[in-house]
């Protein structure tokens, strides 16, 4: 008993042997125990199941048909939903603009729609100084009913004309449509659309072809592309369409490839990818369309029937009395060959090889627009190119220059206008200075120029649709100030943008996949009418601008109230769709194996497959389309058989156009009359500014109102953004005069501006010319966007269009220097 | 489903570098189709991911001879010599069995789950194909968490941080036309039926994608092309991703050559 | 104060001095820990390793340490299983330095993976073809003999040798040293060849691939031949230090001799078969590539001058003093031959490590550039932190150096 006591209080007692005994006991029994390993595997489970790495809810998988918004390119696409989220957007197969790829933006488009850093998440009103970002949510009711308050009062004023509109909507979509109604039915002149070359584009048609729906061009029928720097694979026109049609050109099956000719003054994607790029110098494109134009004459390679019978101007003729010299004469004269490798830098035999190749081929067309086309074009230019297009006669015709047809969809009953509104009516909208082309050309540069000269014509109101101007208009950054200096700007983006950021109110949109909408495309080569539908429910308090727009227009009452006799925007909508069903012609179905080329060139036309409105409304709605291929395939003697309807290579319409106005361009040295394509070189002298600035587009950065997608941003290159600089390209030639090397840091500065990039050394780019990337440079937005880059607007619109009045964004006067 | 020996489908890719526009589509629809992480500063580019990535190549002359070129680089599922030399290069290195290849598809997998991140397989890679997580994509003060993870597919799992992950060739697009398949009766896919994100989302329609077993399918007959090529021929690494180019340079830049190695194909045609 | 600690019959500095020389090594030692914290919380995003340098800092300064470190399995290898009983002299020190550059080592490594938690999935989802599952198996095994041949000399200490059973355990070890000695001999050979092997397997990266023999490339044998080349002279190198340091003699001169002239014949085969590795790597591996050796070496600051300075200045020239006895027996050259052998096996592992990542193997591919972070360094340099911190401790309170007594009398 008593030897038993003293073993255990020997066990109990803390000695040293003991503790030893129980330490090693411990460590081989909690070893075998199970306890160390589960611990071990647990820990190991829980990396596997770490809480904050999100597990997709899954659900019912669904697919919404629509259309892709983002540009006017009209792109079938398919959100892929689980439950209520989308998870991914696919490229429609059964579409025949896109049949099944997307262009990158359209691809990271859900990026648009659930980034809430972004997005303008209910009405706003500002609290805080412009620009700071601090606003101060409303209700709809409280925002719609200080938006009316102003109109009324403005309206009350007299001064409804100095409410002014600025739309980015797609042409033709009927929300652009109400927009323009409700100014009108308020009484402004006011109603602006942004610059594109859509806008060009429809100059030239009524100034050469006296069409008064804009040209397009059938690519995919035709043989030979001579392309004056349109971006083909940039985004150009339709993207959806153009990257599908270069799949097929460049198939190894097919036999019948198109050769294309890139004049450009950069190795683009487009360049590279053509057939031949040509070089030349940046604002020397009219010469050298006017170059080829002068071997064709010479050589006798042009249409001689075409330009008997459908065109004027070319020869030598008589106007109002007096012998006048023709379009044949003058370029015959002024641009031979070897005047114009002067010019343009390309070499004599490659301007006589480009025309015998273009003229010689079976359906050749010359196309114009630059970059993306998304900024206004230099109308000189674009007549020039299309003297090209007259010269071969290849017009009207599967494979060339089409007259387009806008899709024949009911008129909308004519606004109402009340007194306040007529006699307001009266004074004129905003006008550039000295435009000729105002009906054509975009006037947002308007804006700032009467409110920065002060000559006189007054914003009070300012409503920004769709649109971001305060960014992509390329005018050194005259517009953003301008902004500062308007009492009311009213914003209607559901993004928080850098004019939004400056607005008093934001009314925000739906973005394009929670809503209701419709467009045209008039790039297209046949008309064609598209409708999307909601593919997830709005995620915030937004409105559909256009039936914001109908319940302003209700709150404001009397006639405005009374031009908007339809409750919603689908109502609207509705009504317009019935004549497309009324035409009986024109399909809602794509069959892979028939494209609308192949309708085209075949000359027959789609069987049309609505069998009553209801369905075909049905259709529509689920984001269906409706496209008739032959629409713009025309008999030529309903084009040409009057005198006036000939396509003129001098343009009367011009000339009286010039002749009216008020502010003419100065005349030229050259004996060529300003209404005919002619070349006259840059007017100022660029002492101080030995370089010029290009600025170029790419694919997969957005350069318009919207953000990049942050899906885009891993497809940039770090020569072209690094942390928070952009690049210009320069070639290495350039950069050995300035000794630099790649990635200094250096400063562009023009006449408007100054940037600082960095600089990347490419052998594709012009010597003498600075490439700037346009996108860059936010000053909104997120962490994806904020201060990444330098924006080239701010540089440009030193130049203006003589004709236009707008800015000759494609060139600007820069020098560089070293950054310290 | 009977176990057969050997690759019972091989997978495989062509891309048409002639009709490849370099519109960087096929890396967003990668991105958006595998729930990729997004960093504020995507120029980072080594510590960006991009399954599928696109390379800038120039012929290297002058101006005005310049021309540009784009490879669209997704994993090249490389494959066993078949001399009975070596496996994959990252597959025979990974410690622990965190990528194989599937002897019935031959597609290169990784298993996020088990990946420790010894980042040997990206050491071992000469494609550059193979992304580290170097961060937390998703934690919560992180942007790409900032409502956008609402649009993540749940047929990929999201990965964590410090695993290595890659293209897979959309494996769960396998697996959702195989279920379709099996439902419908069918043992054997069709033509198409399987595509990966890319593939379906190339607006050029650049990217074909099918069995490399089956001689009916496009890309058995396009490999035949005397313009086809691999990435690294020559290190024997077995691709089954394949590019088609008319153009001597580009082809000439698909892998390193000593002076007599080249052998010029002759005309263009098939 | 500790002087009970402190082996009998010898000299140690007062504890206040000892303490202020510990102070700049437990300084690295903190900076390694706040750095390894950062890593093991935030990501391996501390870091400037990216998806191009998937290895860097940390695994060059991995197999320097593993590499300087094989002198204790090769000087184990020469007392027990070869009988060169001079070198028992020097073995504690070969074995003390050895735990620590392996110990270093793996707690490197650990921080090193993504997912340090699912470390262990090495050894339960081995992928037996992988060379580093070879390594870390080897590493992890070689580690536990290098604690088992580390415990013995540690229960030498005075105080502890006082407790019966540590005695006995310590002393019963030492019988069966051999054994461990064989074994460490075995799992290190292996471990060191399958470091090499690492990078020798990667076909697909020409410039560190090689052929070989069997399973295994060339770089695996020259990877333990230049291991059992350098680890002595490290060994020497720490040993003469620490006489610096301690002002006195501690490992008779005899033991240093056989050690130098062994590494040195060592060194002198591997630099031959080095030079025959590269040949046939010039003329073989680098062709079939399509490339020719200056391709590598085009762009960046790596040059051709590494694997001049590899094979000459580091390898022929080191050899030479070693191998000749009159210069092998002059201290100072005898220290500059044994840097210089270290150095060129620390470059060695460096080519292996950066410039393999570095040099693109798609011809469109840029070379590109990598600079460790703070952090990177600081975990590094904790390591030698550590390792001064260890051999401190074990030198002042345990018998490490047996002829210390003798070589010093009072």
């Amino acid at each position: 008993m008593g030897s038993d006591k003293k073993k255990f209080t020997e066990l109990l007692s803390v000695n040293r042997r003991n503790f030893i005994k129980f330490a090693i006991g411990g460590a081989v029994g909690t070893g075998l125990s199970p306890l160390p390993w589960k611990l071990i595997d647990d820990t190991a489970i829980f990396t596997q199941n770490l809480p904050w790495v999100p597990v997709p809810e899954t659900g019912k998988f669904t697919k919404v048909r629509s259309h892709c918004t983002l540009c006017p390119g009209a792109c079938g696409i398919e959100v892929r939903k689980v439950g209520d989220r989308a998870v991914k957007i696919e490229g429609r197969t059964d579409h025949p603009v896109n049949p099944g790829g997307l262009c990158p933006l359209g691809m990271g488009g859900l990026q648009l729609l659930y980034n809430e850093n972004i997005r303008c998440k209910s009405p706003l009103k500002r609290v805080g100084s412009r620009s700071t970002g601090e606003f101060e949510p409303l209700s709809w009711d409280e925002a719609l009913r200080a938006l009316t308050h102003q109109i009324l009062e403005l309206r009350s004023n007299g001064k409804a004309g100095s409410i002014v509109a600025i739309d980015g909507y797609n042409s033709g979509s009927t929300v652009s449509l109400m927009i323009k109604r409700f100014m009108k039915a308020i009484g402004s002149n006011n109603y602006i659309r942004l610059p594109s070359m859509e806008g060009e584009t429809a100059a030239v048609s009524k100034l050469m072809y006296g069409s008064d729906t804009p040209v397009a061009y059938d690519l995919e029928n035709s043989d030979f592309i001579l392309s004056f720097g349109c971006g083909l694979l940039e985004g150009w026109g339709a993207p959806g369409r153009l990257l599908n049609t270069w799949g097929l050109w460049r198939s190894a099956e097919n036999r019948e490839n198109a050769t294309i000719y890139q004049v450009e003054p950069r190795a683009s994607n487009t360049a590279s990818k053509a057939d031949k790029w040509i070089p030349a110098r940046p604002g020397t494109e009219t010469a050298l369309a006017l170059g080829i134009a002068n071997v064709i004459i010479r050589e006798n390679l042009y249409n001689k029937t075409y330009v008997e019978n459908c065109t004027a101007g070319f020869f030598e003729h008589e106007a109002e009395g007096i012998k006048q010299r023709g379009f044949r004469d003058i370029i015959v004269e002024n641009y031979n060959p070897d005047r114009v490798s002067e010019i343009t830098g390309i070499g004599p035999d490659m301007i006589i090889s480009t025309a015998r190749a273009f003229a010689g081929a079976k359906t050749p067309i010359a196309i114009c627009g630059k970059g993306k086309g998304t900024l206004n074009g230099d109308i000189n230019e674009f007549m020039a190119v299309h003297a090209l297009n007259a010269l071969t006669g290849n017009i009207n015709r599967p494979g060339g220059v089409l007259i387009g047809a806008r899709p024949p969809l009911s008129e909308l009953p004519a606004p109402e206008v009340d007194e306040i509104a007529s006699e307001s009516l009266k004074k004129p909208g905003l006008t550039l200075g000295n435009a000729v082309l105002k009906e054509y050309s975009s006037q947002t540069s308007a804006i700032a120029e009467s409110i920065l000269k002060g000559d006189g014509q007054e914003v009070d109101t300012l409503l920004v649709f769709s649109s971001n101007p305060a960014f992509t208009i390329p005018d050194g950054g005259d517009f953003y100030q301008s902004l500062a200096k308007i009492p009311f700007i009213v914003s209607f983006s559901p993004y928080l943008d850098e004019t939004a950021m400056m607005a008093d109110l934001i009314l925000p949109d739906h973005t394009y996949l929670e809503k209701i909408d419709d467009m045209e495309c008039p790039s297209l080569q046949y008309s064609f009418y598209g409708m999307t539908q909601p593919a997830v429910a709005p995620l915030y308090d937004t409105r559909n601008t256009g039936d914001v727009i109908i319940r302003l227009a209700e709150m404001i009452g009397g006639t405005t109230a009374n031009s908007f006799p339809f409750k919603t925007l689908e109502e609207a909508i509705k009504s317009r769709v019935q004549g497309l069903f009324d035409c009986k012609e024109g399909s809602g179905k794509y069959n892979p194996s028939d494209t609308p080329s192949k309708f085209i060139s075949a000359g027959t036309g789609v069987t049309p497959d609505f069998k009553d409105f209801k369905g075909m409304w049905k259709q529509l709605k689920n984001g269906g389309f409706w496209y008739n291929p032959l629409s713009h395939i025309k008999n030529n003697a309903d084009i040409f058989n009057a005198p006036e309807s000939k396509f003129e290579f001098m343009s009367s319409r011009l000339k009286s156009l010039i002749e009216a106005s008020t502010a003419k361009p100065a005349s030229d040295t050259l004996e060529e009359p300003l209404y005919m394509p002619h070349f006259r070189g840059s007017e100022k002298s660029d002492e101080g500014y030995p370089l010029m600035m290009i600025p170029y587009e790419m694919i997969n950065l957005s350069s318009g109102w919207l953000p990049n997608p942050p899906y885009l941003n891993k497809s940039l290159f770090d020569s072209q953004l690094k942390g928070d600089d952009s690049f210009v390209e320069i070639n290495p030639e350039t950069a050995l005069a300035y000794k630099l090397k790649e990635g200094d840091k250096i400063q562009v500065t023009s006449a408007k501006g100054s940037a600082s990039v960095r600089v990347h050394l490419f052998d594709g780019a012009m010597p003498g010319v600075v490439f700037m990337p346009m996108g860059f440079g936010h000053m909104a937005y997120d962490d994806f966007s904020f201060g990444k880059g330098c924006n080239p607007n701010r540089l440009m619109g030193a130049n203006i269009d003589p004709l236009s009045g707008q800015p000759a964004w494609w060139y600007t006067p820069v020098k560089i220097s070293k950054a310290i | 489903m009977e176990k057969r020996e050997g690759h019972d489908n091989k997978y495989g890719m062509v891309i048409d570098l002639d009709k490849c526009t370099g519109c960087g589509t096929c890396m967003v629809a990668c991105a958006a189709e595998n729930n990729v992480t997004v960093r504020a500063d995507e120029s980072d580019k080594e510590r960006s991911i991009a399954w599928m990535q696109l390379y800038k190549i120039d012929n290297g002359r002058p101006f005005p001879d310049t021309e540009v070129c784009y490879f669209p680089r997704p994993c090249m599922h490389c494959d066993e010599d078949g001399r009975g030399g070596h496996h994959s290069p990252c597959v025979s290195v990974c410690v622990a069995t965190a990528t194989e290849l599937d002897p019935h598809t031959g597609i290169v997998s990784q298993i996020y789950a088990r990946c420790i991140g010894c980042r040997y397989c990206q050491a071992a890679c000469p494609y550059h194909a193979r992304y580290f997580n170097w961060w937390d994509g998703y934690s919560s003060f992180k942007p790409f968490s900032k409502g956008m993870e609402r649009s993540l597919s749940p047929e990929v799992s999201p990965r964590m941080r410090g695993v290595i992950e890659k293209c897979t060739f959309c494996h769960h697009r396998l697996m959702r036309a195989k279920t379709k398949a099996y439902a419908e009766n069918r043992r054997d896919l069709r033509e198409y039926e399987y595509i990966t994100a890319c593939t379906e989302a190339c607006p050029a329609r650049a990217i074909t994608f099918g069995d490399l077993n089956n001689p009916d399918h496009m890309v058995s007959r396009l490999i035949k092309n005397k313009n086809t090529f691999r990435l690294l021929e020559k290190l024997n690494t077995q691709p089954k991703v394949y590019y088609i180019s008319s153009k001597e340079w580009v082809r000439k830049l698909a892998d390193n050559y000593l002076p007599d190695q080249i052998k010029p194909v002759s005309g263009n045609d098939i | 104060m500790d002087s009970a600690l402190i082996p009998e019959g010898t000299k140690r500095c007062s504890a206040p001095a000892f303490f202020l020389w510990t102070l700049p090594w437990l300084l690295l030692l903190a900076c390694g820990g706040v750095s390894a914290l950062l890593c093991l919380i935030f990501g391996l995003n501390q870091t400037n390793m990216s998806n191009i340098f998937a290895f860097a800092l940390w695994i060059v300064a991995d197999l320097a340490v593993i590499a300087l470190g094989a002198g204790a399995f090769f000087t184990g290898f020469l007392t027990y299983i070869i009988g060169k009983k001079e070198l028992k002299d020097i073995i504690n020190v070969a074995v003390i330095i050895g735990f620590i550059c392996y110990s270093g080592a793996m707690g490197m490594l650990g921080i090193d993976i993504g997912q340090p938690v699912r470390g262990w999935f090495i050894f339960w989802h081995a992928n037996i073809h992988s060379m580093l599952v070879e390594v870390s198996f080897c590493i992890t095994c070689y580690l536990c003999v290098l604690t088992i041949e580390y415990i013995p000399i540690i229960f030498e200490n005075k105080k502890l040798n006082t407790v019966r059973e540590f005695h006995l355990f310590g002393h019963n070890l030492h019988h069966i040293m051999a054994i461990f000695a064989a074994t460490g001999t075995f799992l290190s050979f292996f471990h060191q060849g399958s470091l090499g092997g690492m990078f020798g397997v990667m076909y697909a990266r020409p410039f560190a691939a090689r052929y070989g023999f069997y399973i295994w490339p060339w770089t695996f044998f020259l990877f333990i031949l230049s291991a059992i080349a350098a680890g002595p002279c490290f060994t020497i190198l720490c040993t003469k230090l620490t006489e610096k340091i301690t002002r006195k003699k501690l490992v008779p001169d005899k033991a240093i001799d056989l050690l130098a002239k062994i590494s040195g014949f060592l060194l002198a085969l591997y630099i031959i078969l080095k030079i025959a590795d590269t040949a046939g790597w010039i003329y073989g591996v680098i062709p079939q590539a399509g490339q020719r050796l200056m391709d590598f070496y085009r762009e960046g600051p790596y040059g051709i001058w590494m694997l001049i300075c590899e094979i000459g200045l580091f390898g022929i020239i080191p050899a030479i003093l070693l191998l000749t006895p009159s210069l092998r027996k002059n201290r100072l050259c005898l220290i500059i031959a044994s840097l210089m052998n270290c150095a060129g096996i620390v470059l060695n592992r460096f080519v292996f490590v950066i410039v393999t990542l570095a040099i693109p193997v798609m011809p469109f591919e840029r070379f590109w550039s990598y600079l460790p972070t703070w952090q990177e360094w600081a975990i590094a340099l904790a390591v030698i932190g550590y390792g001064f911190l260890l051999f401190s401790l074990s030198y002042r309170y345990l018998p490490v150096f047996p002829k210390e007594r003798e070589l010093n009398p009072y």
